[in-house]
């Protein structure tokens, strides 16, 4: 049994107080690229403030159908991003995840790869769920390639679901079995 | 998948109205045997507006993701004879507590609740998935016994003297059923 399930080599998965993340949101919020790789709402920016108490509301609540987890840097312990899993059915072992990395020196450097891969294991591993599924932006290749490096199948596509710019953009539906992520466990290792 | 999930042979689960429960549930709680056999708390007398209140409460808040509350109907006559429900004591266990009442006399011994609970578990085993169902029955209730082992629940433990009424002491008795039991007990 592996019972170092939040850290990892490059990263760990911690939760910080409502202020750690107020600041650190506000800030990669400027960054309306981090914005428009993350949601489809249109960049908007929230003041630290309003980020907090988001935060607080969030922490109050409780909620047994999502998880959510900063992500920090094992060398310099620097808070870089967030993963999550939400609109979980305990019923189907279902789950949405999520991924951002704010600090944008830390992307295309496997550290979200990394991340992705720990909540990955706590998702199978710890909640043993069946299924993980994501959309993803097709102009997001950086993430789309980070999915796939983890084991995401590419699962089906909405078409022009979204409209940036004067052009229709698809979300992407990828989706990992957890059968299939244990098998690549193996390989890895 | 077209069969009535919440029908069994002899009963339904419903959901009811506290102004249809209040009436019955006081009533039982006026029966002190009945109140043994179902609780280990000490007897205590409910009246009818009191119960009301209480399952108003109870019936009106918001339903917790992690409880799954009946009521027991008769097919024949369609009479509410008593409840049952399941708790699901962890999600990523897949591990549920099972609770059981037949509150009205004139039902007991005649396989509604051991039909009831076969209703239970099929709700637990095909619609949430669970991989177990854990209940605690008293050792003085050998009917109840008798029903879970009919539905197909195992010994598994015994909380020695963990009860004391009338200045005797009496287990606590666990008992549980797995899926793939579950599953082979449906084939046959």
């Amino acid at each position: 049994m592996n019972h170092e399930l939040l850290q990892g080599k490059y990263v760990r998965l911690t939760a910080e107080n409502p202020e750690v993340n107020a600041s650190a949101e506000a800030r990669w919020w400027q960054d309306s690229e981090y914005f428009r790789l993350l949601d489809s709402e249109s960049p908007h920016l929230w003041s630290e403030k309003k980020l907090k108490e988001w935060f607080e509301k969030g922490l109050e609540k409780e909620d047994p159908h999502s998880f959510g987890f900063s992500i920090r840097t094992v060398e310099g312990d620097k808070v870089i991003g967030f993963v999550a899993l939400f609109a979980l059915s305990w019923k189907d072992g279902d789950t949405l995840a999520a991924i951002a990395i704010g600090e944008r020196e830390y992307w295309g450097k496997g550290f979200g790869t990394e991340a992705m891969n720990l909540l990955l294991g706590y998702t199978f591993r710890e909640l043993n769920l069946r299924r993980v599924g994501l959309i993803v932006f097709e102009y997001n290749l950086r993430a789309i390639r980070s999915y796939e490096k983890v084991g995401f199948i590419h699962e089906g596509r909405i078409r022009g679901a979204m409209l940036r710019e004067g052009k229709r953009w698809d979300w992407l539906m990828m989706g990992l079995l957890r059968e299939e992520w244990e098998a690549r466990q193996k390989e890895v290792v | 998948m077209s069969e009535d999930l919440l029908r069994g042979r002899l009963v339904r689960l419903t959901a009811e109205s506290a102004k249809t429960l209040a009436e019955p549930y006081s009533r039982s709680s006026q029966d002190s045997e009945y109140w043994r056999l179902e609780t280990s708390d000490p007897a205590r007398l409910f009246s009818v507006w009191n119960t009301e209140k209480e399952l108003e409460k109870f019936l009106e808040k918001e339903p917790k993701v992690n409880e799954f509350y009946f009521s027991i109907r008769i097919l024949e006559g369609d009479v509410q004879i008593g409840d049952v429900g399941l708790g699901v004591v962890s999600w990523s266990s897949r591990d549920a507590f099972v609770g059981i009442g037949i509150g009205e006399r004139a039902f007991w011994g005649k396989g509604y609740g051991t039909d009831a609970m076969q209703v239970a578990l099929r709700y637990a085993f095909q619609e949430l998935n669970l991989r177990r169902v854990t209940l605690n029955t008293f050792a003085y209730n050998p009917r109840a016994i008798r029903s879970y082992e009919k539905a197909g629940f195992s010994h598994e433990g015994r909380v020695r003297g963990a009860l004391s009424k009338d200045g005797n002491r009496y287990d606590v008795l666990y008992m549980g059923i797995l899926r793939e039991e579950w599953a082979q007990k449906e084939e046959k």
